[in-house]
């Protein structure tokens, strides 16, 4: 912990060193309840439910991943996909009339049933949230110190004096320049890139362990997007904390994450180390979601690859993968939903036929004649179990969240 | 500067380069908006006075009829027409009684020969406190309703707190100041049904004689006050993203409610008591007749069928000023509230 904390006083000026006593911030012993080489935060077979017009909305079905302590990992994933929703599952912020079902287990405590009282004392505290638009996510009619210092003051037994110095050291911290003066200062006197970089002030001041930063650079132009993603990346180094950045944007997720999770209709269909998934893409889908972004090298006036069809209706999810009526590589074998597994170390996907085991149209599903083509529908049974056998013991997510 | 400045109302850093919220209140963007506000109510005066002084020159009869009766013979009718000066042409008359008001001689009474601004003084204070009365409570009693109500959409206190402020929306003020009158007067024989007492007679028998003819025009208030802030600060905890922030920094319910949602619903809730304010003073005429109280509406109503023109005028006058004042009262609390809100300054 004094590691930590010292960190925060380090290299920023004008913060005398006596009113920022790291251990007058008061926060209980910071001792993980984990085990060292635990995973910080396992998610298992996570579910939420929404009913709507007497409609039941799926939006997350069977989520699972796991996330290594102060990492980065992106979930990537298309609008609906559920990557929103489930990191606010489990911070427990979606309204009363979800349904949430499943595990998330943060340094060893489940999350999902517990008690609000407790949900609160993490919320902010060991696990903090940014969100996508800071023009909409800080109070208009509160000064920025204000809602730091709020911040601040319930996770810390800081005293009005001493929780303003450490707002401002925290807006420092963000390099908000001007800080003291930008204290009394209301969010729309400043500017986007300014507002995203208080709201990660507010997300520090429980010195988290576990930042979601959900789509915290979408609203910014592409220079702010750059400048907050690096100071994200700093201080997930420099404060040892663990981010999740939930984004749409594979190209950010490349450049900043250390693990990447491909989400589609509420589940993960693919997640691996960055440089192994880009360099070795198996979920059909994932691999349709790179070929859809341009490339400057791309032939001028050739048509653009999209894939074909829409996402499903998570009111009414296909039978089996998700994925299967827009698949170019589905065969009958996709009618059985396939397992998140370990199939190679460290990468996992989900998917009976995936990109390379050459089936059908592979290499290459984008150029595929489209969902369910009846050459394609011939499966042949020895090739569709190849995959999981390589895998040999590999861990194995069942969508019903059983390990084996 | 340190410590304090993290309250809203205190000044900021005086190095700053933005004058503090007290500042710009009491500076001239401020003191602009009160005389520009001030001078707009120039021709809404005009008009109302206008219109209304036309209006009665179409009712049939004058305040000489009136005076002396149905037996009266036309020329006595004419002769008192001519004593006070009826028989003059309308727009006569009213550059006249405009000559009058704008030196701020409002004139005297054509029926009592009372001076219009002594009938005013002892008016104004009755209806005056009832409606302060009505508005206080109404406020006091809708807003924990309000945030019990939105705490839990749908929950119990939110269901009663529906099913009371749709009565109390759906019955009518008059037939409400009866109901009041029947149970607390009548039958409990608590509250007086009638009559006023002033605030000279002791506080509590004045507040005694209020408490029905506020309550009935309170009740409907609170009703809708609670409505609304019910509504909106639903809205704000559901689909506005800085309560999820706030929400996400492990603030408690209450406190999101309280300090966050509440505060933004309050924009809201000023316009619509400022928009009603304007309106209620017209609409204690019916109460104070039920009631028999002393006060502007009473005299509006008198007046009227006396065809006692120049005591309309003056009441008609005051109700437009109140609206005028309220609306502005209004724009000036936003600037209190609302930190974008800078008047004069774009």
């Amino acid at each position: 912990m004094s590691k930590r904390t010292a960190t925060y006083a380090s290299g920023d000026s004008g913060v005398s060193e006596g009113v920022i006593d790291p251990v007058s911030l008061g926060k209980p012993s910071r001792a993980s309840a984990a085990q060292p080489g635990e995973p910080l935060l396992v998610v298992e077979d996570l579910r939420v439910q929404f009913t709507r017009g007497g409609r039941k909305i799926n939006a997350v079905n069977g989520l699972s991943y796991e996330l290594t302590p102060g990492s980065m990992m992106a979930i990537i994933g298309e609008s609906g996909s559920g990557k929103s929703v489930s990191s606010r599952a489990l911070m427990g912020l979606l309204p009363p009339t979800a349904k949430i079902t499943g595990s998330v287990r943060f340094e060893g405590r489940e999350l999902i049933g517990m008690p609000e009282r407790d949900m609160r004392a993490l919320r902010g505290g060991d696990i903090a949230m940014v969100f996508q638009d800071p023009a909409r996510s800080l109070n208009p009619t509160m000064k920025i110190g204000a809602q730091i210092t709020e911040a601040v003051k319930l996770h810390s037994d800081l005293d009005k004096k001493g929780a303003h110095a450490r707002a401002v050291e925290l807006l420092k911290l963000v390099r908000l320049p001007a800080a003291e003066r930008r204290f009394h200062e209301y969010p729309h006197q400043l500017s986007g890139g300014m507002r995203q970089r208080v709201m990660i002030a507010i997300a520090l001041a429980g010195e988290p362990r576990l930042l979601i930063a959900d789509e915290a650079t979408t609203a910014l132009d592409v220079t702010t997007q750059a400048q907050i993603m690096e100071l994200l990346v700093e201080l997930q180094q420099r404060l040892g904390m663990a981010v999740i950045m939930i984004s749409h944007d594979l190209g950010l997720a490349a450049s900043y994450a250390q693990d990447v999770v491909v989400m589609y209709a509420g589940r993960a269909v693919e997640h691996a180390p960055t440089g192994t998934l880009f360099a070795n893409v198996r979920m059909p889908y994932t691999h349709a979601l790179l070929g859809a972004i341009p490339a400057l090298d791309r032939e001028p006036h050739s048509l653009f690859e999209v894939t074909p069809g829409q996402p499903p209706d998570l009111s009414a999810l296909p039978k089996g993968c998700p994925f299967r009526p827009r698949c170019p590589n589905a065969t009958d074998k996709c009618l059985d939903d396939p397992p998140l597994t370990e199939h190679e170390p460290e990468h996992w996907w989900a998917c009976w036929h995936p990109v390379g085991s050459g089936l059908g149209n592979d290499p290459g599903p984008r150029a595929g004649t489209g969902p369910l083509d009846p050459a394609v529908a011939a499966d042949d049974p020895g090739l569709a179990d190849g995959p999981d056998e390589a895998a040999g013991p590999g861990r194995h997510h069942t969508p019903n969240g059983e390990q084996r | 500067m340190t410590a304090t400045a993290t309250t809203p109302r205190v000044p900021a850093d005086s190095r700053g380069p933005r004058a503090s919220r007290v500042g710009r209140v009491t500076g001239s963007p401020v003191l602009r908006l009160v005389v520009k506000r001030l001078l707009m109510a120039i021709p809404i005066m005009l008009g109302v006075t206008v219109l209304t002084f036309w209006v009665l020159s179409l009712i049939p009869g004058n305040a000489a009829q009136q005076l002396l009766g149905p037996e009266a013979t036309p020329e006595d009718i004419a002769l008192l027409e001519q004593q006070l000066g009826l028989d003059k042409p309308g727009v006569v008359r009213y550059l006249e009684w405009l000559q009058g008001a704008v030196t701020g001689d409002l004139g005297q009474s054509i029926v009592s020969r009372q001076p219009v601004s002594e009938i005013l003084s002892q008016r104004l204070p009755v209806t005056g406190e009832i409606v302060l009365l009505a508005f206080v409570v109404s406020l006091v009693l809708a807003i924990p309703v309000a945030l019990l109500a939105a705490h839990k959409p749908d929950g119990v206190m939110d269901r009663i707190s529906m099913v009371v402020s749709t009565l109390g929306l759906s019955v009518a003020n008059y037939v409400l100041a009866l109901l009041l009158v029947l149970v607390f007067a009548v039958t409990l024989g608590w509250l007086p049904a009638i009559g006023f007492v002033p605030l000279e007679d002791g506080l509590w028998p004045n507040l005694r004689s209020m408490i029905l003819p506020s309550a009935a025009i309170g009740l409907p208030l609170f009703c809708f006050y609670t409505r609304f802030l019910r509504g909106d600060l639903v809205d704000q905890m559901q689909q506005e993203e800085y309560v999820t922030t706030a929400r996400a920094k492990g603030v408690g319910s209450w406190s999101v409610l309280i300090k966050h949602a509440f505060r933004n619903s309050s924009f809201g809730l000023i316009t619509i008591v400022g928009l009603n304010l304007g309106a209620l003073i017209g609409g204690t005429v019916i109460i104070e007749q039920i009631f028999a109280l002393p006060g502007i509406g009473q005299m509006l109503l008198q007046a009227i069928n006396t065809r006692d023109f120049v005591v309309v005028q003056a009441a008609v006058v005051i109700f437009a000023l109140v609206a005028v004042l309220a609306n502005l009262i209004v724009d000036l609390l936003y600037a209190v509230l609302d930190p974008r809100i800078r008047y004069g300054s774009s």
